[in-house]
């Protein structure tokens, strides 16, 4: 009995031979999320599926490849070449042929044939080695269609109608020639006689910049969407967008360079009486930054941000026991050094037990598939900024920058800080209560030494040497107020 | 409070109640006002948040405490008696019973289905003549207070489906839980404590639960439910980090009220005052979470009713002992899980010890409401997912035997604000199998829950990917039998 299998995710790569020939196979589940070289995947022999072998095994061999089919029927022979070589070729077996044919090609063929052997093995390992470089995407190729049916009420046995693939011909119908297949979606889903597209995505870019889409329901464009509060700049943003070859880049300077995105976001009583969403744009956006901006800002300023591109998840940090407490199991594995600084988009997320700093800054679920973040304002998005080990350690970086770069007094070190923070100058009358509360934070850090070190224990990042300890506890007060505030949490 | 009344003032009434409001709003997360966080049951309470035009009608009760048992209870152990079952015991469920029934992957390949009669002993309590379990002393003390529902009934049959269509009224995650739909249509009775509370109690295993079943799905997540936890902060980033004092986070405190106002005159964004009374509420909150959860003046007959359990934070009774103290600060919607009811084996040995955990707390919750006139708009649920089946899962012996998932039926209790206690409503047949009458979905208990809280399910509803949802689906008919005249 001989198994082999290519270390893929389809069912197709395990084969298994029982004397050297190939068996046929049924297939019941065609993935296999945990490839067999998984180093924390036991390979278990007799056993899988609540199912045991029962009996007793003589020898077991595992190879470190796939064998293919020949040499799959040469290793099921016991015979030794000598002896098969010994009987004449006409009563030689299949399998005895193969294993003769194999040690034959490996050992006394001509230089000739042994070379191209070789080529041909390394030239077939080197086409894996292209296949497995191509990303894996749901569906590879248009597979062999089955029959579809309507299901009456939505149940799985009452089929209803056959309906075959097909464009929503409502909205533009496709162009005569195209394919019902995933291309022809796609060509109709960008063609120029079919603007919904571009007005989706251009609404959307929109709305990420103002807060609300020119359609303010920029999931839904039907009969019960809302009407576009500006129809012409819609259709002019869109048909751009498509002239531009779909290019989104220009479309976001378009965008950001416009009178409109540069207004101020200052608002008098009356304008916001009139305008509370600022639909009619006479005013600059201004709304509380996403959880991940927020954060990611927090890290930047402070140094702490790892820059780092792709890879996989990373584990920040997260108050002890969330995922024992619902699902048991050994819990969060925290990572150490750049994985706590990357940014939140490599954030580890598990659905059952999301990260609590990302639901309180209204995070989607990742339940359903949402367009738009709500935002909300909440006590524990305070107790996150004020508490939370990211923003503390945050604070205290940020205040070491403060004292190392900003300049020697207070006041310098103060409006560096600021500057870092929101990228503007500091006012006098601002830098008066930063100055103040520095003060103050200094008091109190002088006179408990003890309570300064423990303020800057936070996080893992090491404490900058050489720095009075009062007093960096005191900027870290300083700097905390800093990441806490209004304005940096909020794009205006 | 000037910050949101001001807010009030300036917006349209258009722009607060409309879809995508930034909607700062005083609901789940309500205010901190600086009155005295002691409560008093019998003083009238304001309102906080909710949706103007709710409630719909009168409410019978006022909040909510539901007591969930994860995992699958069996009511063929606790509540559901079937004495014919004696004659049946080894018999091969029929197949007329089943009816054809898709069965769990877990018994589906089960050569024979024996039925097995409960191995504890049931009687009838009280003038309303309950049948409960041995299992369950105390709760049968308090039978005539309880309404019990026998045919309560979901199409699903694996954990994670069924707690959340218990939880949000669909199969599949993404939808907005009981507690938030309720903490958004009529917000809460405290500005001290959010509208929507939920606590795990520790049962030492079972199957695991998910944020989802207090989330908020679509709504806003101000109204998802806030997890109370037993270990670390009681309300996550709830402490400050170590070395800085109370002295210096109110100074904190003053110096970003003053830098944030200043920003408000700059630009006039209402949401910055919000901000700053929500800063605020964080900071009342400081105290307030650490004082509801310091049970340590409790008197020693508090201890009598719930157990000793309820001295050893997040055991099922100390939960309840909690869930008393939210109801009593007007803490809308208070949801506990209890673990560890999915007795697919092993059931005569493990089912007792999850009984103990929670009967003695159960009944004493009940009776401490009632001591404390709190009953009557209060309303408590006990259930889990689904029930559990007649014939046996695994293998059938004189001492042992297990019980795999069935929704087809299983029992429920409710009791307090809006419940006409003392009734059993739905019958199952002789093997406990089917409904024979009344069967409630559990769309139809969400209703019924909606219903005492004075809400019309079918009208309370937000606008998500296009259309309304509401918490019971395309489902759920009000079960006005057991609701109090």
């Amino acid at each position: 009995m001989l198994v082999t299998y290519d270390g893929k995710r389809k069912a197709s790569g395990v084969k298994i031979y029982l004397n050297g020939q190939a068996l046929e196979t049924r297939i019941l589940f065609d993935q296999n999320t945990e490839p067999i070289h998984h180093p924390k995947t036991p390979l278990r022999i007799g056993a899988g599926g609540g199912l045991r072998f029962l009996g007793s095994i003589a020898d077991v061999a595992i190879y470190n490849r796939a064998l293919a089919p020949e040499e799959a029927a040469a290793i099921s022979v016991r015979e030794s070449v000598a002896r098969i070589a010994a009987i004449p070729e006409p009563q030689r077996s299949p399998t005895q042929s193969a294993k003769l044919a194999a040690y034959f090609l490996e050992t006394a063929a001509p230089q000739g044939i042994r070379n191209a052997l070789g080529d041909l093995k390394s030239l077939r390992s080197e086409r894996q080695q292209f296949y497995d470089s191509i990303p894996t995407v749901m569906v590879m190729a248009d597979g062999a269609s089955r029959d579809t049916f309507v299901l009456k009420r939505g149940a799985y046995d009452a089929p209803g109608e056959k309906v075959t693939a097909g464009v929503p011909e409502v909205l533009a119908p496709a162009r005569a020639g195209s394919t019902d297949n995933r291309l022809g979606l796609a060509r109709w889903l960008v063609d120029r006689a079919n603007p919904l597209t571009a007005r989706v995505t251009v609404n959307r870019f929109w709305q990420s910049y103002f807060g609300f889409g020119i359609v303010k329901t920029v999931d839904d464009f039907g009969a019960q969407g809302e009407f576009p509060v500006h129809p012409e700049l819609l259709d002019w943003l869109a048909t751009e967008f498509m002239e531009s070859g779909w290019n989104v880049k220009a479309l976001q300077k378009t965008i950001v360079m416009s009178a409109t995105y540069r207004q101020s976001s200052r608002v008098s009583a009356e304008l916001l009486q009139k305008d509370p969403d600022n639909r009619l744009l006479a005013r600059g956006p201004r709304f509380r930054l996403g959880p991940e901006v927020i954060r990611d800002q927090a890290l930047a300023v402070s140094g702490l941000l790892a820059e780092k591109l792709g890879g996989p998840s990373v584990k920040p940090y997260q108050p002890a026991g969330l995922w024992q407490e619902l699902g048991g199991g050994s819990g969060y594995k925290q990572d150490q050094g750049e994985g706590l600084y990357r940014r939140s988009l490599y954030t580890y997320w598990k659905r059952t037990v999301a990260p609590p700093y990302m639901t309180n800054f209204d995070s989607p679920n990742r339940e359903q598939c949402t367009v738009f973040e709500n935002r909300t304002n909440s006590p524990l998005q305070a107790l996150d900024l004020m508490n939370d080990v990211t923003f503390l350690e945050a604070a205290r970086k940020l205040a070491e920058r403060m004292m190392t770069e900003g300049g020697s007094s207070p006041a310098e070190r103060v409006g560096y800080g600021y500057r870092l923070v929101l990228a503007r100058a500091v006012e006098p009358k601002q830098r008066q209560v930063l100055l103040n509360a520095l003060d103050s934070f200094a008091i109190s850090f002088r006179a408990n030494a003890g309570a300064a070190h423990d303020f800057l224990k936070q996080g893992e990042s090491p404490v900058r040497t050489g720095l009075d300890e009062a007093e960096l506890a005191a900027y870290a007060g300083v700097a905390s107020l800093l990441l806490n505030l209004d304005e940096t949490i909020t794009k205006e | 409070m000037g910050g949101f009344e001001e807010r009030v003032r300036r917006m349209t009434r258009r722009h607060f109640f409309g879809l995508n409001s930034t909607g700062v709003g005083l609901a789940a997360l309500a205010s901190l006002a600086t009155r005295d966080a002691r409560a008093d049951a019998s003083a009238p309470k304001t309102v906080h948040g909710g949706l103007p035009g709710l409630p719909h009608f009168a409410p019978k009760a006022s909040r909510v405490i539901y007591l969930f048992q994860s995992g699958g209870p069996s009511q063929m152990e606790l509540f559901d008696y079937k004495p014919r079952l004696r004659e049946f015991q080894g018999t091969d469920l029929p197949e007329s019973v089943r009816g054809g029934q898709r069965l769990t992957g877990m018994s589906a390949t089960q050569s024979s289905f024996p039925v097995v009669p409960s191995k504890f002993a049931f009687a009838q309590h009280g003038q309303s003549g309950a049948w409960v379990s041995e299992l369950l002393p105390h709760t049968a003390k308090i039978a005539d207070r309880l309404t019990f529902l026998k045919s309560v009934n979901t199409e699903e049959i694996n954990h994670d489906p069924a707690v959340t269509m218990a939880q949000t009224g669909f199969r599949l995650g993404g939808r907005p839980s009981m507690g938030a739909w309720v903490a958004y249509g009529i917000g809460c009775e405290t500005e001290d404590l959010p509208a929507f509370c939920v606590m795990i109690s520790n049962s030492g295993g079972g199957q695991p639960l998910y944020d989802r079943l207090w989330g908020s799905g679509f709504l806003p997540s101000q109204y998802q439910g806030v997890k109370f936890r037993s270990q670390g902060d009681p309300v996550l980033y709830l402490s400050d980090p170590r070395g800085f004092s109370p002295d210096n986070r109110r100074q904190f405190l003053d110096a970003l009220g003053d830098l944030n106002r200043m920003t408000a005159a700059e630009f006039g964004d209402p949401e910055t005052n919000a901000r700053l009374s929500q800063y605020e509420m964080a900071f009342r909150m400081q105290t307030s979470v650490p004082e509801l959860v310091d049970i340590s003046k409790e008197p020693a007959h508090t201890f009598e009713l719930y157990g000793e359990d309820a001295r050893k934070p997040g055991t099922f009774a100390a939960n309840c002992l909690l869930a008393r103290r939210l109801a009593e600060r007007g803490v809308r919607f208070i949801q506990i899980y209890h673990r560890d009811w999915d007795h697919h084996g092993n059931l005569p040995q493990d089912l007792p010890k999850r009984c103990k955990d929670v009967d003695r707390a159960s009944a004493g919750l009940i009776e401490d409401l009632e001591q404390r006139g709190m009953l009557d708009d209060t309303l408590v649920v006990w259930g889990g997912e689904f029930g559990r089946t007649v014939y046996c899962q695994g293998r059938l012996t004189a001492t042992d035997y297990g019980r795999d998932h069935h929704g087809r039926c299983f029992t429920m209790w409710l009791t307090g604000g809006g419940i006409r206690p003392g009734l059993t409503v739905g019958e199952t047949d002789d093997y406990g199998y089917n409904i024979t009458k009344d069967p409630i979905h559990v769309h139809d208990l969400q209703a019924t829950i909606l219903h005492c809280l004075g809400i019309d399910h079918l009208k309370l509803t937000y606008k998500s990917q296009g259309r309304e949802f509401r918490l019971t689906d395309v489902g759920g008919t009000v079960v006005k039998s057991i609701i109090r005249g």
